[in-house]
């Protein structure tokens, strides 16, 4: 530790404030001062406990002890001096009198504290979430002057550009744009001590760093001298988090070298630590310049060339005082000029459109899912939270009947009203300041969960999920309007100032307590709200059942999957062609593997989509262009066995398809029904990118973008005649999938140590990530909806057990009389489930009409789903007649003459 | 208070700290003293509200100091043992004295 640490800054708070302004008083801080420093050199977290203990005992030992007899005529609240010194002593002393009425009873003071922590725990986790998803800013310099560029085309409303797309962006806007800069997302193959790691980059223009203004750690940054010709300039820039994680944050760095894929690049700075990445969420290892990107990649492609190559993502600054409608019609002309020149490349209705890089998240196209889901899952909370504080108001409304004839006695004394509304107000505060530490905790330790959650995304997400001072902002703010505004309501009702009512009423004992009514009034709330989130939470858990039950049309079956790209500066497409005949021995040899296979880009992977132009004499292209854009892959003989796709008419490729042949290709059963309806697919010629192509047989359908989409025409090419040096190789197996992966991936290992493997996992897990976002939603809805159950249950039995407690009297007299203890119990059950029914119906009606607006997030379920709408009243009947006979049972206990005695 | 008499436990050991440490009792150095050299812990609060109310009978003053960088700009608060101070400490001390008298066999030997 070079730097010095300081004491935790609430403690010096709140030792400041319990001290005298003196030099005596500043001499103790000081003190404690050197003593955690001195402290902190063996262990930062120990002296910060200690710190934190010692401050507290001083606090109050130091206010407390001089000044003993000012104290008890504080506790009669007779006297509470105006001066610093009397508001300290009656704070510290109404802190320590709260706390002990409250362990006093600690069922109410646990059950209320639960309540609370879970509540805010609760808000807090999904506030940090939102936060770090939603709301956090990137430190860019004058993000008002950035603009996002993307092209709408037929599918996509927000697409990334080519790199040559982005030079005509460049050129053709120089009168609105001071500057246009882009990345493209690029996976590396980088050499470590023990072995290769694959590390998440951003492949950047040589201004990208500075038009953002971002500034180096440590180093330079890119320039222009840094993108001047494709594969000239073997320089890195380390992200922050790698540097730490690999170089433990060395300075020294600067000049070393990293082999990157296969090449020493020289590591000429560090970004800073609060620049992320452009993808939220996605925060990349190192930077390169993206003239190195078809070396780094291997693929052989050209990024610099291919208009068609759409990975591109680019960034423009407005010229000061430029506008956006100004920009807008540049690139509307732009757009124009780019139809006309490459008709092939840009269709009819395609235009760029421009966003302003501070209302982007991710992309349009996601943000148009996460900010309702973001939101959703604010109201999820917030009424998870709403049902906390009921309960905390309910708890309080009970405990201030109980303790009217206390507080009489007090006012009678001439305790003045004032100062006991502080102190029940203390009293609520305390206990909600407690809930909301413990919500801090509950909130820490799911985010935790939550960042080591291993959830089977195609890249990994990095969120920053501290608690940042927004979020510990928002839940003191919480906890303490909770508290006020719950305490304040019973605090007033109780020392209504009407003393000698009360004290006459309290020793009849059977009347009933005006804050009952308010009482009833919440339960039937927190039931209604419970209703309303299990409804939610039911429909999710349909919806995902309903997308697990959708078959993806492949690899039902155990199947070990491994990603690999055979650099094109090592292999021309024979040598990789062999190496991969190699491998597929190689794989097909492990134990349990039956069937080998490879494609180019396997079905449903987010993060590629694959298309070519098609044409077929009679049938008339869509408006506005010459031919049909349609999703493909290129296969090997093997993949349709391996990925368990049946071949329905025709054949499938085999040998006789050779490189110079005939080009061949199978195609869906969708492709049929839309292109050849009336049958005569198979041996039908095609134009695939003007070349002609016959068909050669038809494949079952597979899902190809995503899970929920409805069955797309597709094309297989043979691998012999389209070769791919990147892609996935299939063993199905009859064992242990994630065995057979591992394996694979040690084989292409040791058959060629620079072979670039961008991943290896189970056919499980690639399907698993389209269920992820439906899982999360499931798992987070219902959870905070068991929650809510769980914590109405808590106030109903509150409720009934307090009505059994004021209605003892009563019962002693009806058993007294004869009446049979079952009976009795379902008198007092009643009344409970009587706040259930209005809840439930309530409820229900509300979840009938805030189920529409989940109909976009819903899948394969209607919003008024049968099951769901019958399930939960069920649920919640049941649960709510535990709650309530609980306490009800009480009664069969009661000895009848010493209930009446008792008065 | 005006509360005359002999020195408590506690009062008796602060006192008999400071003195061991000259010029140098503040306090940190007091707090280690007593530490190490009886091996008991000490509550802070307990320490400082002594020490006010040694001051407040005279029996140590107290003069505020400049601070030092390892005290992020706060006085130390040095303390003296006055005159009255040392002959409380010597008062405390014979009466002890007497009282264990004759007793030292007996407690040794359990």
């Amino acid at each position: 530790m070079s730097e010095h640490m300081d004491p935790p800054r609430i403690a010096v708070r709140l030792l400041e404030a319990s001290l005298p302004p003196t030099q005596e008083g500043e001499s103790i801080l000081g003190d404690l001062y050197e003593e955690f420093g001195q402290r902190a050199q063996h262990s930062p977290w120990a002296a910060r406990l200690w710190y934190t203990r010692t401050v507290i005992g001083v606090a109050i030992r130091y206010t407390g002890q001089a000044r003993k007899y000012k104290r008890h005529q504080a506790h009669l609240g007779v006297d509470a001096r105006a001066t610093w010194e009397g508001f300290v002593d009656s704070f510290v002393f109404s802190i320590r009198y709260a706390f002990r009425r409250l362990m006093r009873s600690p069922a109410f003071t646990l059950v209320a504290i639960v309540s609370l922590g879970l509540g805010i725990g609760a808000n807090t986790a999904m506030f940090s979430l939102v936060n770090a998803i939603v709301i956090r800013d990137t430190p860019y310099e004058n993000p008002e002057t950035l603009v996002d560029v993307y092209i709408a085309q037929e599918g996509f409303s927000h697409a990334t550009l080519s790199y040559p797309d982005y030079l005509s962006v460049l050129e053709g806007s120089t009168d609105v744009f001071e500057a246009v800069e882009g990345f493209q997302v690029a996976l590396l193959q980088a050499d470590t001590e023990d072995g290769v790691e694959t590390m998440l980059a951003e492949a950047v223009t040589g201004n990208y760093l500075s038009v953002l203004g971002i500034q180096p750690v440590i180093g330079r940054l890119f320039t222009d001298e840094d993108h001047v010709s494709p594969g000239a300039h073997p320089v890195v820039v380390l992200g922050h988090g790698y540097w730490q994680r690999r170089f433990a944050a060395d300075p020294g760095v600067i000049g070393e070298q990293l082999r990157l894929s296969g090449r020493q690049y020289t590591i000429i700075g560090v970004a800073p630590e609060e620049y992320a990445g452009s993808l939220r969420g996605f925060v990349p290892d190192a930077f390169v310049p993206i003239m190195m990107v078809d070396e780094l990649q291997g693929t052989g492609g050209n990024t610099f060339e291919a208009r068609g190559n759409q990975s591109f993502f680019p960034r423009a600054r407005l010229y000061p005082g430029a506008t956006m409608a100004q920009a807008e019609a540049a690139m509307a002309r732009l757009s124009g000029e780019l139809r006309e020149q490459y008709p092939r490349f840009w269709q009819e209705s395609d235009s760029f459109v421009l966003v302003r890089t501070a209302d982007v998240i991710m992309n349009p196209m996601i943000d148009r899912i996460i900010k309702p889901a973001a939101g959703m899952i604010m109201v999820v909370v917030g009424l998870v939270l709403l049902i906390a504080c009921a309960n905390l108001a309910s708890f309080l409304l009970a405990r201030a009947a109980d303790r009217r004839k206390e507080i009489a006695v007090r006012l009678a004394m001439g305790a003045k009203r004032r100062n006991l509304i502080g102190q029940l107000l203390t009293e609520t505060v305390l206990l909600s300041a407690v809930g909301g530490l413990l919500g801090v905790a509950i909130a820490v330790q799911s985010l935790r969960w939550l960042v080591n959650a291993d959830l089977p995304l195609p890249l990994p997400i990095t969120l920053d999920l501290s608690l940042d001072q927004t979020v510990l902002g928002f839940s003191v703010l919480v906890s303490i309007i909770a508290g006020v505004l719950f305490g304040l309501v019973p605090a007033l009702q109780s020392t209504n100032p009407d003393v000698a009512p009360t004290l006459r009423d309290e020793t009849a004992g059977g009347g009933r307590a005006k804050g009952a009514a308010l009482r009833n009034l919440l339960v039937v709330g927190q039931v209604s709200v419970s209703v309303v989130l299990l409804v939610g939470a039911g429909l999710f858990l349909r919806s995902l059942d309903a997308s697990r039950h959708v078959s993806a049309g492949f690899g039902d079956e155990p199947t070990g999957l491994i990603e690999i790209n055979a650099p094109t500066q090592k292999y021309t497409d024979e040598e990789a062609a062999l190496f991969f005949e190699q491998l597929k021995q190689r794989f097909s040899q492990i134990p349990g593997v039956q069937s080998v296979g490879y494609i180019d880009n396997l079905h449903l992977n987010p993060l590629n989509t694959q298309y070519v132009r098609l044409a077929i004499d009679g049938v008339e292209p869509p408006p506005g262009a010459d031919f049909f854009t349609i999703d493909y892959a290129d296969i090997d003989d093997g993949f349709l066995d391996a990925a368990g796709v049946p071949l329905v008419a025709g054949r499938a490729f085999n040998p006789s398809d050779v490189a110079d042949g005939e080009p061949v290709a199978l195609v869906s059963e969708a492709f049929v029904s839309r292109f050849f309806p009336g049958g005569g697919a198979v041996g039908s010629t095609i134009v695939i990118n003007d070349d002609a192509t016959r068909v050669v047989g038809i494949t079952a359908d597979t899902r190809v973008r995503n899970l929920g989409e409805t069955p797309r025409p597709f094309i297989y090419f043979s691998q012999r005649q389209s070769f791919s040096s990147y892609g996935t190789f299939l063993a199905r197996a009859d064992g242990d999938a994630g065995a057979v992966a591992l394996e694979m991936m040690s084989i292409a290992r040791a058959l060629d140590p620079e072979i670039i493997v961008l991943g290896s996992k189970t056919m499980q897990r690639h399907l698993g990530a389209q269920l992820v976002a439906r899982q999360l939603g499931a798992g987070v809805v219902s959870g905070f909806a068991l929650l809510a159950l769980f914590l109405a249950s808590i106030g109903l039995y509150g409720v009934v057990s307090y009505a059994v407690s004021r209605r003892t009297h009563e019962v002693g007299i009806r058993l007294s009389l004869g009446a049979d203890a079952t009976s009795v119990m379902w008198m007092l059950t009643r009344d409970g489930m009587k706040l259930v029914a209005m809840g439930g119906v309530v409820g229900l009606l509300i979840a009938a009409g805030l189920s529409q607006l989940l109909s976009r997030l819903l899948y394969g379920v209607p919003v008024l789903d049968p099951l769901t709408f019958l399930l939960v009243p069920l649920m919640l009947g049941t649960v709510a007649l535990a709650a309530s006979w609980i306490p009800a049972l009480r009664v069969t206990r009661i000895d009848p003459v010493g209930a009446l005695r008792a008065e | 208070m005006g509360r005359e008499g002999y020195l408590g436990e506690f009062e008796q050991m602060l006192l008999l700290a400071a003195m061991r440490l000259e010029d140098e009792a503040y306090g940190v150095t007091l707090m280690r003293e007593l530490e190490s050299r009886v091996g008991r812990s000490v509550s802070r609060g307990s320490v400082y509200v002594t020490l006010d109310r040694l001051e407040d009978k005279g029996w140590i003053a107290s003069e505020i100091s400049s601070s030092r960088p390892e005290r992020a700009g706060r006085p130390r608060r040095i303390i003296r043992v006055t005159r009255e101070g040392v002959a409380a400490l010597q008062k405390s001390r014979a009466a002890l004295l007497i009282l264990w008298d004759g007793l030292e066999d007996a407690l040794d030997a359990r």
